[in-house]
Protein backbone atom coordinates (compact mmCIF):
# COMPACT_ATOMS: atom_id res chain seq x y z
CA UNK A 1 0.00 0.00 0.00
CA UNK A 2 1.37 3.89 -1.01
CA UNK A 3 2.61 5.12 1.90
CA UNK A 4 0.16 7.97 1.02
CA UNK A 5 -2.95 5.91 1.90
CA UNK A 6 -1.54 4.33 5.73
CA UNK A 7 -3.88 4.77 8.60
CA UNK A 8 -3.29 8.01 10.20
CA UNK A 9 -6.34 7.72 12.62
CA UNK A 10 -7.84 4.70 13.52
CA UNK A 11 -11.04 4.87 15.38
CA UNK A 12 -12.57 1.27 17.17
CA UNK A 13 -15.61 0.62 18.85
CA UNK A 14 -16.05 4.41 19.35
CA UNK A 15 -18.97 5.46 21.97
CA UNK A 16 -19.44 8.76 23.27
CA UNK A 17 -22.09 10.16 25.51
CA UNK A 18 -22.99 13.58 26.84
CA UNK A 19 -24.25 12.02 29.97
CA UNK A 20 -26.80 9.90 29.66
CA UNK A 21 -27.11 10.85 25.83
CA UNK A 22 -25.52 8.90 23.79
CA UNK A 23 -23.91 10.92 20.58
CA UNK A 24 -21.83 8.27 18.44
CA UNK A 25 -22.72 4.62 18.31
CA UNK A 26 -20.16 2.21 17.97
CA UNK A 27 -18.08 4.47 15.42
CA UNK A 28 -15.61 2.36 13.63
CA UNK A 29 -13.16 4.48 10.96
CA UNK A 30 -10.05 4.84 9.33
CA UNK A 31 -8.78 7.73 8.09
CA UNK A 32 -5.70 8.14 5.45
CA UNK A 33 -2.40 10.06 5.95
CA UNK A 34 -2.34 13.42 3.53
CA UNK A 35 -6.09 13.03 2.49
CA UNK A 36 -8.77 14.98 3.24
CA UNK A 37 -11.97 13.57 4.43
CA UNK A 38 -15.30 15.13 4.97
CA UNK A 39 -17.68 14.45 7.52
CA UNK A 40 -21.56 15.39 6.46
CA UNK A 41 -24.63 14.70 7.88
CA UNK A 42 -27.93 16.85 9.25
CA UNK A 43 -27.27 18.76 12.30
CA UNK A 44 -27.33 16.49 15.65
CA UNK A 45 -25.76 14.00 13.42
CA UNK A 46 -22.61 13.91 15.40
CA UNK A 47 -20.29 14.79 12.87
CA UNK A 48 -18.39 17.92 14.93
CA UNK A 49 -18.81 15.54 18.14
CA UNK A 50 -16.66 13.42 15.94
CA UNK A 51 -14.26 15.40 14.92
CA UNK A 52 -13.61 16.94 18.40
CA UNK A 53 -13.24 13.58 19.69
CA UNK A 54 -9.91 13.74 17.71
CA UNK A 55 -8.26 16.21 19.91
CA UNK A 56 -9.63 15.91 22.82
CA UNK A 57 -11.81 18.93 22.82
CA UNK A 58 -14.66 17.47 23.84
CA UNK A 59 -13.11 16.66 27.51
CA UNK A 60 -13.76 20.12 27.98
CA UNK A 61 -17.53 19.23 28.03
CA UNK A 62 -18.61 18.72 31.89
CA UNK A 63 -20.57 14.89 31.92
CA UNK A 64 -18.91 13.73 28.75
CA UNK A 65 -17.36 10.37 28.22
CA UNK A 66 -15.95 8.24 25.55
CA UNK A 67 -15.49 4.29 25.33
CA UNK A 68 -13.35 2.63 22.61
CA UNK A 69 -10.22 3.84 20.92
CA UNK A 70 -8.71 6.70 18.75
CA UNK A 71 -5.05 5.75 17.55
CA UNK A 72 -3.54 8.71 16.21
CA UNK A 73 0.34 7.03 14.10
CA UNK A 74 -0.89 3.84 16.14
CA UNK A 75 -1.16 5.78 19.90
CA UNK A 76 -4.28 5.62 21.65
CA UNK A 77 -4.86 9.31 22.63
CA UNK A 78 -7.05 8.25 25.34
CA UNK A 79 -4.16 6.68 27.19
CA UNK A 80 -4.13 8.26 30.69
CA UNK A 81 -0.57 9.16 30.38
CA UNK A 82 -1.02 11.18 26.94
CA UNK A 83 -0.27 14.91 27.42
CA UNK A 84 -3.31 16.49 26.12
CA UNK A 85 -1.26 19.91 25.33
CA UNK A 86 1.13 17.81 23.00
CA UNK A 87 -1.68 16.04 20.95
CA UNK A 88 -3.36 19.50 20.32
CA UNK A 89 0.17 20.23 18.80
CA UNK A 90 -0.52 17.61 16.46
CA UNK A 91 -3.55 17.77 15.55
CA UNK A 92 -4.66 21.58 15.33
CA UNK A 93 -8.47 22.77 14.80
CA UNK A 94 -9.86 25.47 12.58
CA UNK A 95 -13.16 26.60 13.55
CA UNK A 96 -16.18 28.00 11.99
CA UNK A 97 -16.07 31.56 13.22
CA UNK A 98 -12.02 32.84 12.69
CA UNK A 99 -10.85 33.65 16.33
CA UNK A 100 -8.06 36.12 15.65
CA UNK A 101 -6.03 36.76 19.08
CA UNK A 102 -6.57 40.89 19.76
CA UNK A 103 -2.45 41.19 18.87
CA UNK A 104 -1.14 42.03 15.48
CA UNK A 105 -0.98 39.70 12.42
CA UNK A 106 2.63 38.84 13.59
CA UNK A 107 2.14 37.73 17.05
CA UNK A 108 -1.03 35.67 16.07
CA UNK A 109 0.90 33.18 14.17
CA UNK A 110 4.12 33.49 16.54
CA UNK A 111 1.71 32.58 19.14
CA UNK A 112 1.89 29.36 19.82
CA UNK A 113 5.31 28.88 19.15
CA UNK A 114 5.97 31.43 21.85
CA UNK A 115 3.72 29.68 24.53
CA UNK A 116 4.27 25.93 22.94
CA UNK A 117 7.87 25.91 24.28
CA UNK A 118 9.68 26.29 20.80
CA UNK A 119 12.68 28.65 20.35
CA UNK A 120 12.14 32.31 20.95
CA UNK A 121 14.72 33.54 18.64
CA UNK A 122 13.71 36.46 16.57
CA UNK A 123 15.59 35.05 13.75
CA UNK A 124 13.49 31.71 13.81
CA UNK A 125 9.99 33.19 15.25
CA UNK A 126 10.30 35.42 11.54
CA UNK A 127 11.05 32.63 9.57
CA UNK A 128 8.29 30.64 10.84
CA UNK A 129 5.63 33.08 10.68
CA UNK A 130 6.65 33.91 7.10
CA UNK A 131 6.88 30.51 6.11
CA UNK A 132 3.08 29.40 7.91
CA UNK A 133 1.41 32.40 6.40
CA UNK A 134 2.72 31.54 2.72
CA UNK A 135 1.44 28.10 3.27
CA UNK A 136 -1.83 29.65 4.40
CA UNK A 137 -1.58 31.53 0.91
CA UNK A 138 -1.69 34.71 3.26
CA UNK A 139 1.68 36.11 3.22
CA UNK A 140 1.20 38.38 0.08
CA UNK A 141 -1.74 40.07 1.15
CA UNK A 142 -0.13 40.84 5.07
CA UNK A 143 3.50 41.45 4.15
CA UNK A 144 3.65 44.90 4.12
CA UNK A 145 1.77 44.82 7.71
CA UNK A 146 2.64 42.38 9.92
CA UNK A 147 2.41 44.24 13.07
CA UNK A 148 -0.86 45.67 12.62
CA UNK A 149 -4.01 44.38 14.62
CA UNK A 150 -5.41 41.39 12.76
CA UNK A 151 -8.71 42.42 13.17
CA UNK A 152 -8.54 44.72 10.62
CA UNK A 153 -7.87 42.07 8.26
CA UNK A 154 -11.23 40.46 5.97
CA UNK A 155 -13.10 37.70 7.33
CA UNK A 156 -11.27 35.24 4.66
CA UNK A 157 -7.96 36.39 5.80
CA UNK A 158 -8.91 36.26 9.62
CA UNK A 159 -9.68 32.45 9.13
CA UNK A 160 -6.36 32.16 6.63
CA UNK A 161 -4.46 33.51 9.62
CA UNK A 162 -6.19 31.00 12.05
CA UNK A 163 -4.76 28.41 9.49
CA UNK A 164 -1.61 29.86 9.56
CA UNK A 165 -1.31 29.66 13.19
CA UNK A 166 -2.35 26.31 13.38
CA UNK A 167 0.76 25.91 10.93
CA UNK A 168 3.30 27.58 12.84
CA UNK A 169 2.92 24.47 15.03
CA UNK A 170 3.72 22.43 12.67
CA UNK A 171 0.69 19.87 13.44
CA UNK A 172 0.49 16.42 11.89
CA UNK A 173 -3.61 16.95 11.69
CA UNK A 174 -5.89 19.53 10.88
CA UNK A 175 -9.77 19.24 12.14
CA UNK A 176 -11.44 21.89 10.53
CA UNK A 177 -15.58 22.35 11.63
CA UNK A 178 -17.02 24.20 8.75
CA UNK A 179 -14.25 26.52 7.92
CA UNK A 180 -15.19 28.62 5.35
CA UNK A 181 -19.64 28.66 5.95
CA UNK A 182 -18.83 32.59 7.02
CA UNK A 183 -17.10 33.69 3.82
CA UNK A 184 -18.04 34.95 0.71
CA UNK A 185 -17.51 33.11 -2.52
CA UNK A 186 -13.62 34.09 -3.34
CA UNK A 187 -12.83 33.79 0.10
CA UNK A 188 -14.80 29.98 0.08
CA UNK A 189 -12.99 29.37 -2.94
CA UNK A 190 -9.31 30.49 -1.54
CA UNK A 191 -9.80 28.27 1.64
CA UNK A 192 -10.99 25.13 -0.54
CA UNK A 193 -8.03 25.60 -2.53
CA UNK A 194 -5.71 26.13 0.41
CA UNK A 195 -7.02 23.02 2.30
CA UNK A 196 -6.07 21.20 -1.34
CA UNK A 197 -2.79 22.23 -1.20
CA UNK A 198 -2.21 21.21 2.76
CA UNK A 199 -2.99 17.86 2.23
CA UNK A 200 0.49 17.27 0.63
CA UNK A 201 2.13 17.98 3.88
CA UNK A 202 -1.16 16.99 6.29
CA UNK A 203 -4.47 15.04 6.94
CA UNK A 204 -6.91 16.74 6.90
CA UNK A 205 -10.71 16.09 8.03
CA UNK A 206 -13.61 19.12 7.72
CA UNK A 207 -17.08 19.05 8.98
CA UNK A 208 -18.95 20.47 6.50
CA UNK A 209 -23.08 21.42 5.56
CA UNK A 210 -22.04 22.64 2.14
CA UNK A 211 -22.19 19.09 0.07
CA UNK A 212 -20.79 20.77 -2.99
CA UNK A 213 -17.88 21.87 -0.94
CA UNK A 214 -17.61 18.13 0.20
CA UNK A 215 -16.91 16.80 -3.09
CA UNK A 216 -15.09 19.11 -4.45
CA UNK A 217 -11.88 19.76 -1.80
CA UNK A 218 -12.35 15.79 0.05
CA UNK A 219 -10.88 12.41 -1.21
CA UNK A 220 -13.00 10.22 1.33
CA UNK A 221 -16.45 11.42 2.52
CA UNK A 222 -18.21 9.94 5.75
CA UNK A 223 -21.97 10.32 6.32
CA UNK A 224 -23.01 10.83 10.03
CA UNK A 225 -27.05 10.20 11.18
CA UNK A 226 -28.59 9.84 14.19
CA UNK A 227 -24.87 9.24 15.98
CA UNK A 228 -23.88 6.26 13.68
CA UNK A 229 -21.38 6.07 10.52
CA UNK A 230 -23.75 5.36 7.93
CA UNK A 231 -21.51 4.92 4.94
CA UNK A 232 -17.45 6.01 4.88
CA UNK A 233 -16.28 5.54 0.58
CA UNK A 234 -14.39 7.46 -1.72
CA UNK A 235 -15.85 10.68 -2.20
CA UNK A 236 -16.52 10.25 -5.66
CA UNK A 237 -18.84 6.80 -4.65
CA UNK A 238 -20.85 8.86 -2.56
CA UNK A 239 -22.11 11.74 -4.90
CA UNK A 240 -22.23 9.56 -7.70
CA UNK A 241 -23.54 5.95 -6.37
CA UNK A 242 -23.72 5.86 -2.77
CA UNK A 243 -24.14 2.50 -1.21
CA UNK A 244 -26.95 3.47 1.35
CA UNK A 245 -30.28 4.53 0.36
CA UNK A 246 -29.87 6.81 2.91
CA UNK A 247 -26.74 8.28 2.06
CA UNK A 248 -28.80 8.72 -1.56
CA UNK A 249 -31.79 10.58 0.26
CA UNK A 250 -29.02 12.74 1.92
CA UNK A 251 -26.59 14.26 -0.40
CA UNK A 252 -29.61 14.27 -3.08
CA UNK A 253 -31.63 16.85 -0.59
CA UNK A 254 -34.93 14.11 -0.26
CA UNK A 255 -33.96 13.88 3.29
CA UNK A 256 -36.46 14.39 5.86
CA UNK B 1 -39.29 15.27 1.18
CA UNK B 2 -40.61 16.47 -2.18
CA UNK B 3 -38.46 18.54 -4.04
CA UNK B 4 -39.21 21.32 -6.49
CA UNK B 5 -36.39 19.33 -8.03
CA UNK B 6 -38.63 16.79 -8.53
CA UNK B 7 -40.58 18.33 -10.29
CA UNK B 8 -38.76 19.19 -13.02
CA UNK B 9 -37.20 15.75 -13.51
CA UNK B 10 -40.82 14.57 -14.19
CA UNK B 11 -40.99 17.13 -16.71
CA UNK B 12 -37.27 16.15 -18.29
CA UNK B 13 -38.92 12.48 -18.61
CA UNK B 14 -42.62 13.30 -20.25
CA UNK B 15 -40.60 15.24 -22.82
CA UNK B 16 -38.34 12.01 -23.25
CA UNK B 17 -41.04 10.00 -23.36
CA UNK B 18 -43.23 11.89 -26.03
CA UNK B 19 -39.41 12.04 -28.17
CA UNK B 20 -39.15 8.15 -27.76
CA UNK B 21 -42.96 8.00 -28.83
CA UNK B 22 -42.26 9.86 -31.92
CA UNK B 23 -39.10 8.28 -32.63
CA UNK B 24 -40.43 4.89 -32.81
CA UNK B 25 -43.11 6.14 -35.22
CA UNK B 26 -40.56 7.70 -37.58
CA UNK B 27 -39.04 4.44 -37.73
CA UNK B 28 -42.16 2.73 -38.09
CA UNK B 29 -43.35 4.79 -41.13
CA UNK B 30 -39.64 4.88 -42.80
CA UNK B 31 -40.08 1.15 -42.95
CA UNK B 32 -43.58 1.01 -43.90
CA UNK B 33 -42.55 3.30 -46.61
CA UNK B 34 -40.56 1.28 -48.15
CA UNK B 35 -43.03 -2.46 -47.65
CA UNK B 36 -46.00 -0.89 -49.07
CA UNK B 37 -44.32 1.15 -51.68
CA UNK B 38 -45.99 4.49 -50.37
CA UNK B 39 -44.11 7.70 -51.55
CA UNK B 40 -46.35 10.27 -49.70
CA UNK B 41 -45.25 8.68 -46.03
CA UNK B 42 -41.44 10.21 -46.63
CA UNK B 43 -42.81 13.36 -46.43
CA UNK B 44 -44.62 12.49 -42.99
CA UNK B 45 -41.23 11.47 -42.03
CA UNK B 46 -39.60 14.45 -43.16
CA UNK B 47 -41.67 17.11 -41.40
CA UNK B 48 -41.65 14.82 -37.96
CA UNK B 49 -37.98 15.13 -38.25
CA UNK B 50 -37.99 19.03 -37.37
CA UNK B 51 -40.45 18.05 -34.17
CA UNK B 52 -37.58 15.52 -33.00
CA UNK B 53 -34.53 18.13 -33.71
CA UNK B 54 -36.78 20.44 -31.53
CA UNK B 55 -37.29 18.01 -28.59
CA UNK B 56 -33.75 16.69 -28.71
CA UNK B 57 -32.56 20.81 -28.38
CA UNK B 58 -35.51 21.38 -25.73
CA UNK B 59 -34.01 18.69 -23.60
CA UNK B 60 -30.52 19.76 -24.14
CA UNK B 61 -31.23 22.80 -22.90
CA UNK B 62 -33.48 21.63 -19.94
CA UNK B 63 -30.79 19.35 -18.55
CA UNK B 64 -28.02 22.06 -18.39
CA UNK B 65 -30.12 24.16 -16.93
CA UNK B 66 -30.92 20.93 -14.15
CA UNK B 67 -27.12 21.00 -13.73
CA UNK B 68 -25.91 24.42 -13.25
CA UNK B 69 -28.90 25.24 -11.02
CA UNK B 70 -28.81 22.29 -8.80
CA UNK B 71 -25.89 20.72 -9.12
CA UNK B 72 -27.29 16.66 -9.19
CA UNK B 73 -25.84 13.80 -7.65
CA UNK B 74 -26.23 10.17 -7.34
CA UNK B 75 -29.34 9.09 -8.77
CA UNK B 76 -30.62 12.22 -9.89
CA UNK B 77 -27.04 12.51 -11.21
CA UNK B 78 -26.98 9.69 -13.65
CA UNK B 79 -30.61 10.21 -14.57
CA UNK B 80 -29.71 13.83 -16.06
CA UNK B 81 -26.40 12.76 -18.30
CA UNK B 82 -27.85 9.47 -19.05
CA UNK B 83 -31.18 12.00 -20.29
CA UNK B 84 -29.08 13.95 -22.51
CA UNK B 85 -27.33 10.96 -24.08
CA UNK B 86 -30.77 9.44 -24.65
CA UNK B 87 -31.66 11.98 -26.43
CA UNK B 88 -28.95 12.58 -28.32
CA UNK B 89 -29.42 9.18 -29.59
CA UNK B 90 -33.01 8.88 -30.60
CA UNK B 91 -32.26 12.17 -32.38
CA UNK B 92 -29.88 10.21 -34.50
CA UNK B 93 -32.39 7.37 -34.90
CA UNK B 94 -35.01 9.69 -36.03
CA UNK B 95 -31.98 11.31 -39.02
CA UNK B 96 -31.65 7.39 -40.12
CA UNK B 97 -35.18 7.31 -40.66
CA UNK B 98 -35.01 9.94 -42.75
CA UNK B 99 -32.29 8.85 -44.77
CA UNK B 100 -34.20 5.08 -44.75
CA UNK B 101 -36.81 7.47 -46.99
CA UNK B 102 -34.40 9.90 -48.66
CA UNK B 103 -32.86 6.35 -49.95
CA UNK B 104 -36.25 4.23 -50.85
CA UNK B 105 -37.33 7.55 -52.83
CA UNK B 106 -33.95 6.58 -55.19
CA UNK B 107 -35.63 3.54 -55.95
CA UNK B 108 -39.58 4.51 -55.58
CA UNK B 109 -40.19 0.21 -55.56
CA UNK B 110 -39.25 -2.35 -53.97
CA UNK B 111 -36.97 -4.17 -56.10
CA UNK B 112 -37.23 -7.43 -57.81
CA UNK B 113 -34.35 -9.18 -55.03
CA UNK B 114 -36.47 -7.72 -51.91
CA UNK B 115 -37.61 -10.82 -50.97
CA UNK B 116 -33.97 -12.50 -51.10
CA UNK B 117 -32.53 -9.63 -48.33
CA UNK B 118 -33.16 -9.53 -44.55
CA UNK B 119 -34.43 -6.08 -45.20
CA UNK B 120 -37.82 -6.86 -42.87
CA UNK B 121 -35.79 -9.15 -40.37
CA UNK B 122 -33.86 -6.45 -39.72
CA UNK B 123 -36.80 -4.29 -39.52
CA UNK B 124 -38.92 -5.83 -37.30
CA UNK B 125 -35.32 -6.62 -35.08
CA UNK B 126 -34.50 -3.13 -34.94
CA UNK B 127 -38.41 -1.77 -33.87
CA UNK B 128 -38.52 -4.18 -31.29
CA UNK B 129 -34.79 -3.10 -30.07
CA UNK B 130 -35.91 0.44 -29.95
CA UNK B 131 -39.08 -0.61 -28.14
CA UNK B 132 -37.75 -2.08 -25.64
CA UNK B 133 -35.14 -0.01 -24.62
CA UNK B 134 -37.85 2.77 -24.04
CA UNK B 135 -39.96 0.66 -22.45
CA UNK B 136 -36.61 -0.43 -19.89
CA UNK B 137 -36.19 2.93 -19.57
CA UNK B 138 -40.05 3.84 -18.41
CA UNK B 139 -39.89 0.69 -16.14
CA UNK B 140 -36.66 0.98 -15.02
CA UNK B 141 -36.29 -2.50 -16.29
CA UNK B 142 -32.57 -3.78 -16.52
CA UNK B 143 -33.50 -7.06 -17.68
CA UNK B 144 -35.02 -5.67 -20.27
CA UNK B 145 -32.23 -3.09 -21.17
CA UNK B 146 -29.59 -5.86 -21.12
CA UNK B 147 -31.98 -8.03 -24.08
CA UNK B 148 -31.76 -5.09 -25.70
CA UNK B 149 -27.85 -5.28 -26.15
CA UNK B 150 -27.84 -8.61 -26.61
CA UNK B 151 -30.07 -8.32 -29.37
CA UNK B 152 -27.70 -5.79 -31.13
CA UNK B 153 -25.49 -8.49 -31.96
CA UNK B 154 -27.92 -10.62 -33.80
CA UNK B 155 -29.15 -7.55 -36.06
CA UNK B 156 -25.17 -7.14 -36.95
CA UNK B 157 -25.32 -10.98 -37.92
CA UNK B 158 -28.03 -10.60 -40.47
CA UNK B 159 -26.71 -7.13 -41.23
CA UNK B 160 -23.48 -9.43 -42.51
CA UNK B 161 -25.43 -12.04 -44.00
CA UNK B 162 -27.88 -9.29 -46.20
CA UNK B 163 -24.30 -7.51 -47.25
CA UNK B 164 -23.08 -11.03 -48.72
CA UNK B 165 -26.79 -11.68 -50.43
CA UNK B 166 -26.89 -8.31 -52.42
CA UNK B 167 -22.87 -8.43 -53.52
CA UNK B 168 -24.46 -11.98 -54.88
CA UNK B 169 -26.99 -10.47 -56.22
CA UNK B 170 -24.67 -7.62 -58.26
CA UNK B 171 -22.16 -10.10 -59.15
CA UNK B 172 -25.01 -12.02 -60.99
CA UNK B 173 -26.42 -9.48 -62.78
CA UNK B 174 -24.93 -6.04 -62.82
CA UNK B 175 -28.36 -4.39 -63.86
CA UNK B 176 -29.33 -4.52 -60.36
CA UNK B 177 -25.93 -3.09 -59.01
CA UNK B 178 -27.74 0.49 -58.45
CA UNK B 179 -30.88 -0.60 -56.63
CA UNK B 180 -28.47 -3.05 -54.43
CA UNK B 181 -26.26 -0.30 -53.26
CA UNK B 182 -29.30 2.13 -52.24
CA UNK B 183 -30.74 -1.48 -50.03
CA UNK B 184 -27.50 -2.29 -49.05
CA UNK B 185 -27.41 1.37 -47.59
CA UNK B 186 -30.55 1.24 -46.05
CA UNK B 187 -30.09 -1.88 -44.38
CA UNK B 188 -26.88 -0.50 -42.92
CA UNK B 189 -28.87 2.51 -41.56
CA UNK B 190 -31.41 -0.40 -40.08
CA UNK B 191 -27.40 -1.81 -38.09
CA UNK B 192 -27.37 1.85 -36.75
CA UNK B 193 -30.45 2.53 -35.71
CA UNK B 194 -29.90 -1.05 -33.02
CA UNK B 195 -26.70 0.46 -32.31
CA UNK B 196 -28.68 3.48 -30.98
CA UNK B 197 -30.99 1.58 -29.44
CA UNK B 198 -28.65 -0.15 -27.91
CA UNK B 199 -27.04 2.94 -26.58
CA UNK B 200 -30.29 3.89 -24.99
CA UNK B 201 -30.43 1.05 -22.82
CA UNK B 202 -27.04 1.00 -22.09
CA UNK B 203 -27.82 4.36 -20.40
CA UNK B 204 -31.12 2.55 -18.79
CA UNK B 205 -28.56 0.74 -17.16
CA UNK B 206 -26.00 3.21 -16.24
CA UNK B 207 -29.39 4.73 -14.77
CA UNK B 208 -30.22 1.72 -12.50
CA UNK B 209 -26.65 0.16 -11.88
CA UNK B 210 -24.15 3.35 -12.23
CA UNK B 211 -21.89 1.42 -14.38
CA UNK B 212 -20.96 2.72 -17.87
CA UNK B 213 -21.50 -0.21 -20.19
CA UNK B 214 -21.20 0.64 -23.37
CA UNK B 215 -18.01 -0.42 -26.07
CA UNK B 216 -18.40 -3.63 -24.47
CA UNK B 217 -16.90 -2.56 -21.95
CA UNK B 218 -16.83 -5.10 -19.67
CA UNK B 219 -15.64 -7.16 -22.40
CA UNK B 220 -12.80 -5.72 -23.32
CA UNK B 221 -11.70 -2.99 -21.74
CA UNK B 222 -12.71 -3.80 -17.82
CA UNK B 223 -10.14 -6.53 -17.69
CA UNK B 224 -7.41 -4.43 -18.63
CA UNK B 225 -8.06 -1.43 -16.54
CA UNK B 226 -9.70 -3.30 -13.85
CA UNK B 227 -7.31 -2.56 -11.25
CA UNK B 228 -6.91 0.82 -12.11
CA UNK B 229 -10.81 1.77 -11.83
CA UNK B 230 -10.99 -0.10 -8.04
CA UNK B 231 -8.33 2.44 -6.97
CA UNK B 232 -9.84 5.52 -8.46
CA UNK B 233 -13.21 4.50 -8.08
CA UNK B 234 -14.85 1.67 -5.96
CA UNK B 235 -15.96 1.73 -1.83
CA UNK B 236 -12.72 1.63 0.36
Amino acid sequence: MNELHKEKIEVNNLNFYYGEVKALKDINFHIHGNKVTALIGPSGCGKSTFLRILNRMNELIEDARVEGEVLINGQNIYRSDVDVVELRKKVGMIFQKSNPFPKSIFENVAYGLRVGGFSTDKKFLEERVERSLNQAALWDEVKERLYESAFGLSGGQQQRLCIARSLAIEPDILLMDEPASALDPISTAKIEELIIELKKNYTIVIVTHNLQQASRISDYTAFFYLGELIEYAKTTKIFTNPGKKQTEDYVTGRFG
Amino acid sequence: MQRQFDEQINKLKNRLLKMSSLTEEQLQLSFKAIKEENLTIPDIVFENEIKLDKYDFKIEKSCLKLFALNQPVALDLRLIMAAMNLSTDLERIGDLAVNICQNFLKVKKKPEFYEKTKFEEMANIAISMLNDSIDSFIENDVAKAESVIKRDQELDALNNDNDEILIKIMQEDPKFIQEAVTFLEICHQIERCGDHATNVAEDVYFISEAQIVKHNYEKYIYKEYDKEINENDDEI
